[in-house]
């Protein structure tokens, strides 16, 4: 039943083509067996996922039944939506593509049979996204780490997580996980991803710096191996090396490892601590004992505070109080929302720190103030309102 | 939460590449008996290249485009597959798996307007 070379070049005689002018090759598309069948679809790749299929390695798409569905790499995050079309799409996995005739394949005449395998109007449609990290933290603040030995608390298994349990409930592809354990000072112990207590993250940092400060050592050549044995009667070693780890840059010298300290991070840490006591500070008081608190030799800058702590240079005095932006909304349209029913007027430099996370690709902050904010001036300052009428 | 995996390889080899043919408006069985086993058409070349279709009564010219966003043809398996380990989700006896059966890096498309064949030309003698 299948057509022969002759039944179609007799078609191409009354289409009123010439033989002269056609490759050799022809192909007969029939639909297969299994055309209608529809466990199939097509899904749009970029260059990184093709290359990513052809190594071999596999993708995984991730979502609860309430949230829309993503798509993991081993390395990023794509958001997945169906996309129509009019067209009709046919997929055919035996024909040629012209620059594949070649006169050696094409001695005379040939029709090869070649079977339409599926169709579609529609297609899978990846766009890439921000991994979606909130929920981790919310899942470790089930149980944080306050060290060994705190009664009671270590032997159950609720609110622990492993990796594997955590690639199970978060959106998001395992490095940009690994990532975002490392931002949060995240540690394993016995094989779950714990975070650390906040006091007891101070205090490992505290013994530390204490011991950084009886040795007269500089802050940037803390060495490894002594401050493990002076504090390994105090806290677990592990411990020890992981806040050596979060605060510091670890380097070898003639063989030896050593720590150096970031201010920064350090400095960070510190303030954290002072602010998260009460609604907000005197900003001259907090800065005095900011100063005070950190280590001999570092210094305290209240840039080092963006994205952790906001100033308020409107009330008398001046105020500073904690906004941590892991705390904020992490839908963008929320986000702006919260910021501005919490102040009305924000400059460029205090908002920007709160939103930064937003972007995507490509974006700037700047791209996303024009789209949800409203620019005006006051005083001869550029500051940002809302676009729509919040109710304070 | 669902982890669904998408498999690319079966074999160690990476999957073939097949060709997407894509057609303005859609398809029906002249007898409504279903597309499956029919004949769709006959596709040719012409010696520079131009792919043409011939389906039913009409001729269709189109180009060779190579696509800028790459597809994978996916194929659907519900059931344990045959691999290792696959994230179980409690509430599912069977969890869905997907394997990548092929990819698309180029297509034919035919965007004219459909020329009609006109048979009945008597064959001079």
């Amino acid at each position: 039943m299948s057509r022969t070379l002759e039944e179609v070049q007799a078609t191409i005689q009354i289409a009123k083509l010439k033989e002269n002018d056609l490759q050799n090759t022809i192909h007969c598309l029939t639909f297969g067996e299994s055309a209608s069948s529809g466990d199939y679809c097509l899904m749009e790749l970029d260059d990184t996922l093709c290359k990513h299929i052809e190594a071999g390695k596999s993708l995984v798409i991730r979502g609860d039944l309430d949230e829309r569905a993503v798509l993991c790499s081993e390395d990023k995050t794509y958001d997945l939506k169906i996309a129509d079309t009019s067209n009709l799409l046919l997929l055919v996995p035996g024909c040629l593509t012209p620059d594949q005739l070649t006169t050696d394949n094409q001695a005379s005449s040939q029709l090869v049979h070649a079977q339409i395998w599926g169709f579609s109007n529609s297609y899978w449609e990846l766009r890439k996204r921000h991994p979606k990290l909130k929920k981790l933290k919310k899942l470790l603040m089930e149980n944080p780490y306050e060290g060994p030995g705190v009664s009671g608390q270590e032997d159950v298994p609720e609110g622990k997580y492993t990796m594997g349990d955590l690639l199970e409930r978060i959106q998001a592809s395992e490095e940009e996980l690994e990532a975002q354990l490392q931002t949060i000072h995240a540690c394993e112990v016995n094989g779950y991803w714990r975070l650390l207590d906040f006091d007891y993250e101070m205090r490992l940092l505290g013994h530390i710096t204490q011991l950084v400060d009886s040795e007269s050592w500089s802050f940037s050549k803390v060495p490894l191996r002594v401050s493990l044995e002076e504090l390994g009667c105090l806290e677990p070693q592990e411990m020890v090396e992981h806040s050596l780890n979060c605060y510091g840059r670890r380097y070898t010298d003639n063989d030896e490892v050593f720590f150096a300290l970031n201010e920064d991070k350090v400095c960070r840490a510190t303030a954290q601590m002072l602010l998260q006591n009460a609604v907000k500070f005197n900003l001259a008081e907090f800065q005095e004992v900011w100063q005070q608190s950190v280590p001999e030799g570092m210094g305290t800058r209240l840039d080092q505070l963006k994205s952790l702590a906001l100033v308020d240079r409107s009330s008398k005095p001046e105020t500073i109080f904690l906004l941590r932006v892991e705390d904020l909304p992490e839908d963008t349209l929320e986000r702006f929302t919260h910021l501005f029913t919490m102040r009305e007027k924000w400059t460029e430099e205090d908002i920007t720190p709160y939103i930064q996370d937003l972007c995507g690709e490509k974006q700037t902050t700047g791209a996303l103030l024009t789209k949800y904010a409203r620019l005006s001036t006051q005083n001869g300052i550029k500051v940002f309102n809302s676009r729509r009428t919040v109710a304070t | 939460m669902v982890q669904i995996i998408i498999n690319s390889s079966v074999d160690g080899a990476g999957p073939a590449e097949w060709l997407l043919v894509e057609l303005q408006g859609e398809m029906v069985s002249r007898q409504n008996s279903g597309l499956a086993g029919n004949l769709m058409g006959d596709l040719l070349y012409t010696k520079e290249g131009v792919p043409v279709l011939i389906v039913g009564h009409h001729i269709l010219y189109g180009k060779v485009v190579k696509l800028e966003k790459p597809f994978a043809v996916l194929m659907k398996h519900s059931g344990l597959p045959q691999g290792d380990e696959v994230p179980m989700e409690t509430n599912h006896q069977n969890p869905t798996t997907y394997s990548v059966a092929a990819l698309i890096k180029k297509k034919l498309i035919f965007k004219t307007r459909p020329k009609p064949i006109i048979t009945n030309v008597p064959k001079k003698v």
